[in-house]
This record gives structure tokens, sequence and C-alpha cells, in this order.
């Protein structure tokens, strides 16, 4: 029933100061359901581990929603009374999942004389243990007629429902700080989570990226348009994957320069269902872009 | 059954690349940087219909178009702004999609575009002078526009904007009420700032009050030193303003954005001072002597 991919490019300024690939990606097709994760690690000076900590936190996410999904038939019949109360679990569950793996790699992984050596003993001191793994986190899952996700820090979700229009679904937690990327390693991060959940309406495909994507984009109809275009190409995955992996790579090149990560699931029957739908919609995306464009043109004075 | 896919990271190298991606001919390759997202391609590459955005810079001019600009002042800034352009578009082919908003203020205050426009797609709009100075309407208004709800609305990042004020004369409205709402702005606060008086009757005062600071508020009394000093402060802005300054100091430690702001607008106010200190005066006549 669902299909997906993922995939992590390297953003160009990452190549240039040495730093490995911040950003994490992975897609789950289980039995009666599937996962689209993406996270993107700080990378900044006193995270020097975040490369690390998007990993585990894309695993958190799988290993915390598989965990809801071991019985499924009560997720479901829980889900449309109890969804936010089994959200707030499900977010919970993945900080804890993160943290857990986070002590696991430290015990095992102390930091070395070479990490060290880029602070003053001061500095060092100041910076929480789990700070060093920092991440943003995007996670969403989608069942047979309903769709949740979650997310913490910057990072966007876009779904196409049966109407095959682009959206974004997130519903924004206002009391996450303005102007500071909330990250799985806040002490408070189970509080920091927005989340939406949309029932009784059936998925054509839902995708989850790092911010590397949006901001190489100039305006938000670009971006949603983009993923519309996207999936009217599904139905060909296998050769289409490197036209998108490419294409990613390029935006990072040419963009921001930032690491990009993309992670898409999709129902591959409504998919097929609403083929000629999908194309509609990209024809129309274009005149609307015409449109727009002219009227940006037109002088006032 | 079930089936968990993990992405190993791929590094962005331009070897690996697909013949269905046109973004790898030369030609699209300086076209794919370019600010217009509009420009639609949907028969090659499905994926180029949304072109890439760079990190952008948008330059607000505030340009007093009251009836004391009539004639020879207003004649010669519409022909500065012509010429002016083609200079600020080369800067824009660096790494940085430059885009311009101009907002015009006398009895009324108008934008000449709805929105900033990428400077590959700006055209000036010729201006003409009649009615009163609301210069504090204007403050009003782009402390309005200047935000992520409005003009600095594009996905892409964006520096902090350069806003340059050119007037030659006293407002006519309250424009301290407005330079007080437009001082709570963040955009403002980290922008960089110029302002040209032209004429005697500009008050170089209010300038620096808009601008925070002497050094970056000149003077011009002839129409050839007004077309000196808006190239000079267009495009030394300009040129600042989209320059990415690292937020860590010589030894390593990272300082805060706040001073890299505070540092770019130091930078400006130097080198307007240095441009305008190696020009001449040039023999024209002056705007307040029979013009």
């Amino acid at each position: 029933m669902f299909n997906g991919f993922s995939h992590s490019v390297m953003g160009a300024s990452h190549e240039k100061t040495g730093l490995v690939c911040q950003d994490s990606s992975a897609f789950k097709i289980g039995d009666h359901y599937a996962i689209a994760v993406v996270a993107d690690g700080h990378g900044s000076k006193k995270h020097f581990r975040s490369h690390l900590g998007s990993k585990f936190a894309v695993e958190a996410a799988i290993e915390a929603i598989d965990r809801f999904y071991e019985d499924r038939e009560a997720l479901e019949a829980n889900l449309p009374t109890n969804h936010k109360l089994i959200i707030k679990n499900i977010e919970k569950q993945i900080i804890s999942n993160w943290n857990f793996r986070v002590e696991k790699h430290l015990a095992e992984n102390p930091v070395t004389d070479e990490e060290k050596s880029k602070f003053t003993p001061e500095e060092f001191e100041d910076i929480l243990p789990e700070s060093y793994y920092g991440s943003t986190l995007v996670a969403a899952v989608s069942g047979s007629n309903y769709t949740f996700g979650v997310q913490i820090g910057d990072g966007s979700l876009v779904a196409l429902f049966e109407d095959g229009k682009a959206i974004m679904p997130m519903e924004y937690n206002e009391s996450a700080p303005a102007n500071v990327t909330a990250s799985v390693c806040n002490s408070n991060a189970a509080t920091l989570f927005s989340s939406f959940y949309a029932p009784n309406r059936k998925l054509i495909a839902l995708y989850g990226s790092t911010d590397g994507l949006y901001t190489s984009f100039g305006s938000e109809h670009d971006f949603l348009d983009y993923h519309t275009i996207i999936t009217s190409q599904l139905v060909n995955l296998e050769t289409f994957k490197n036209v998108i992996i490419n294409n990613l790579s390029k935006r990072s090149h040419f963009g921001t320069e930032d690491d990009i990560s993309l992670s898409c699931i999709f129902n591959e029957a409504l998919l097929k269902d609403r083929i000629d739908l999908l194309n509609k919609r990209v024809e129309e995306n274009k005149k609307a872009a015409a449109a727009r464009r002219a009227a940006m043109l037109e002088k006032k004075v | 059954m079930s089936n968990e896919h993990f992405t190993e990271p791929e590094v962005n190298e331009n070897q690996n690349v697909s013949p269905l991606d046109d973004f790898d001919n030369a030609e699209t390759v300086s076209a794919a940087p370019k600010s217009d997202n509009s420009i639609l391609d949907f028969d090659d590459d499905p994926l180029s219909a949304t072109s890439v955005s760079k990190k952008s810079l948008v330059i607000f001019f505030l340009i007093d178009t009251s009836g004391s600009m009539k004639g020879k002042k207003m004649g010669e800034l519409n022909t500065v702004m012509e010429e002016l352009i083609p200079e600020i578009r080369r800067v824009g082919e660096a790494d940085t999609e430059v885009k311009v908003a101009v907002l015009t203020f006398s009895t009324e205050v108008r934008w000449m575009y709805s929105n900033p426009i990428p400077i590959e797609d700006f055209e000036w709009a010729r201006l003409r002078a009649s009615g009163v100075t609301s210069m504090g309407a204007a403050f009003k208004e782009l402390n309005h526009r200047m935000s992520r709800n409005s003009f600095l609305n594009s996905p892409s990042l964006s520096f902090a904007p350069v806003i340059f004020l050119m007037t030659d004369g006293y407002p006519s409205d309250d424009y301290k009420e407005g330079l007080r709402e437009l001082q709570t702005n963040s955009w403002y606060k980290f922008g960089l700032k110029a302002a040209l008086g032209i004429g005697q009757e500009a008050n170089d005062n209010i300038l620096a009050e808009f601008t925070g600071s002497k050094d970056t508020v000149v003077h011009a009394y002839s129409g050839g030193q007004l077309a000196q000093m808006i190239k000079i402060i267009a495009v030394t802005s300009s040129q600042i303003g989209s320059k990415s300054m690292t937020l860590s100091d010589d030894t390593g430690h990272e300082i805060g954005e706040e001073d890299v702001f505070a540092a770019k607008q130091k930078l400006l106010g130097q080198q307007i001072q240095e441009l305008v200190s190696t020009k001449t005066d040039g023999d024209d006549v002056p705007f307040d002597t029979g013009w």
C-alpha cells in the first residue's frame, strides 16, 4: 500500500568548513502504516556531535512510533478521541529514546581531548552533555485514513491529501521560543513539540524536510508546488529518484549551502488513482505562478 | 513485514549528476541562482520549474517626492536611479539575490511596486514631485512592511536590509513618532542605514537620527554630487550588506549577531566617508542657486 524514499545531501558550506553532514533521514513502511523522518543536527561549535544526535533522533522517532503500533487496533481505536494524549506520549517517548541513545554513546565514547581542545575549560564546563548531540526532528505517520506528525525545531512537513493540494499541516506550538531553534537536547524538549492530526482523510503523499530545503525557495508557493511536482512523478519512483537526489544537491549547492534532507511516504494505489488530478494541479500551479509574477511586476506609481 | 530505510548522507559533488537534471547545463547553472523563482520551465526536468533561491538582500529606497523636489532635483534623481540599477545588478551577480523596494513619500506614501522586485526584473518608474513631506508616515509604512509577514516573507534567508533615505527638506508631519515606531523593528535595528540630504534645506541632524550616526549621512548640493552620492551609498551599502561576516572572532570564539551588524554599520560609515572625501565637488551648478 505505502512506498517511500528518503535522502540527505551534505551542504556546500559544510564541505568548506570540514564538517560532516549534520542531517539524517529515514522512512519506514509498516504493515498498515508508514513513517517519514528527518533530523537536522545543529552543527555549531558546542553541538560537536550533532551529526550523531540527528541519527539518534531519527532512530528514536521510528522506535517510539513502532512501539505504539505494536497494538495497532487499540491505537487506531483511540486516536480519534485521544489523539492529543497519544501524540504527547509519542513525543515523550521519542525524547526518552533519544536521551537513552545519547547517554549510551557518551558512556562508550567519552569526549576526547581533541573535542575539548576547541573550548576553554570554563566554556566546556558550561555545556550540558546532551547539547553535544543537539538536533531538530520532523516525523510524520500515515495510516489508512489518518495522518499525524510531530516536530521540534526547524523543518517542514508537506501533505497532499486526496484533493491533490499541497499543504503544510503542522500547527505550530506558540509556546516554543521565537527565534531560538528548539531541540531534542533542550531540558524541556517534550514541551517544545508542535504537532498535527488529520483524521478521515486519505493521504496521497507526505514529506518531511530539513530547513535547507525550505530556505532554497524564494516563496512558499514555489516550495509547495515543488512537492506537487514530485508527487506527480512518484509513479516512476525508481527512475525519478535520481532526479530528486540531484535536485536536492543542486538546491544545496546554489541555494543557502545547507544540508538538505527529504523523506517521503506515499500511498501507491491512491497515487495511481489520482495521477490525472495531480498533473492538473501541476498545470494550475504553473499558471498561478505566472499570474503572481505578472502582478509582482506591475508598477504602482 | 516491514521495511525500514535509513539514508546515508550523500556528499554534494557535482560529478554525480543524472542527465535528466539540466542544472548541470552551464547555461542553466548561471540562470538557476537568479532571484526570480517564477522563471518556469516545465518542459525539461520537472523539478527545475521551481528555481533555487539564494540568500537575499532587500534594498529599501525611501524617496522624498514632495513639491520642493520638483524640477532639476527630481529629474536628476530619476536619471541617476535609472543608471544605478545595472550597477547594483552587478553586486547581485555574486552569491546574493538583490531585491529593490522603493517607497515614495509626499502628501501620501506609495510603494513603486507591491513587493520587493528582484534586481534583474526591476525597472525604474520615473517619479514626479508634488505635495508635502510626510516622512513620519513613510517611517510607519516601512515599519509595517519590513516584516516576515509582509515584504520579507521569502523562505530563503535574508541579510539585514539596506535602508537608504533621500530628502531635500524638513518633514511636514511628526517624523519622531514614525521613527520611534520604526526603531522597534528588528530589521531596522540590524539593517544598514544611510541617508542623503539634497540641497541646503535638508536637515542632516534629522537624517543622523534616522541612520543612528553622522558617518552614514551625506549631502549633495548639486546635480553632479547627487549622482555621485547616490551611487556611492547604494553600491557600497549593497556590497557590505550582502557580505557574509563571520560569527566568530580571530580566536574562534563565537560572537553575537548584533556585533556583526554593528561592525557592518561602522564599516559602511567609514567607507562612505572615505569615498565622499575622494570625490571632487565638480563645477556644476548648486541646486539652490538658479535651479
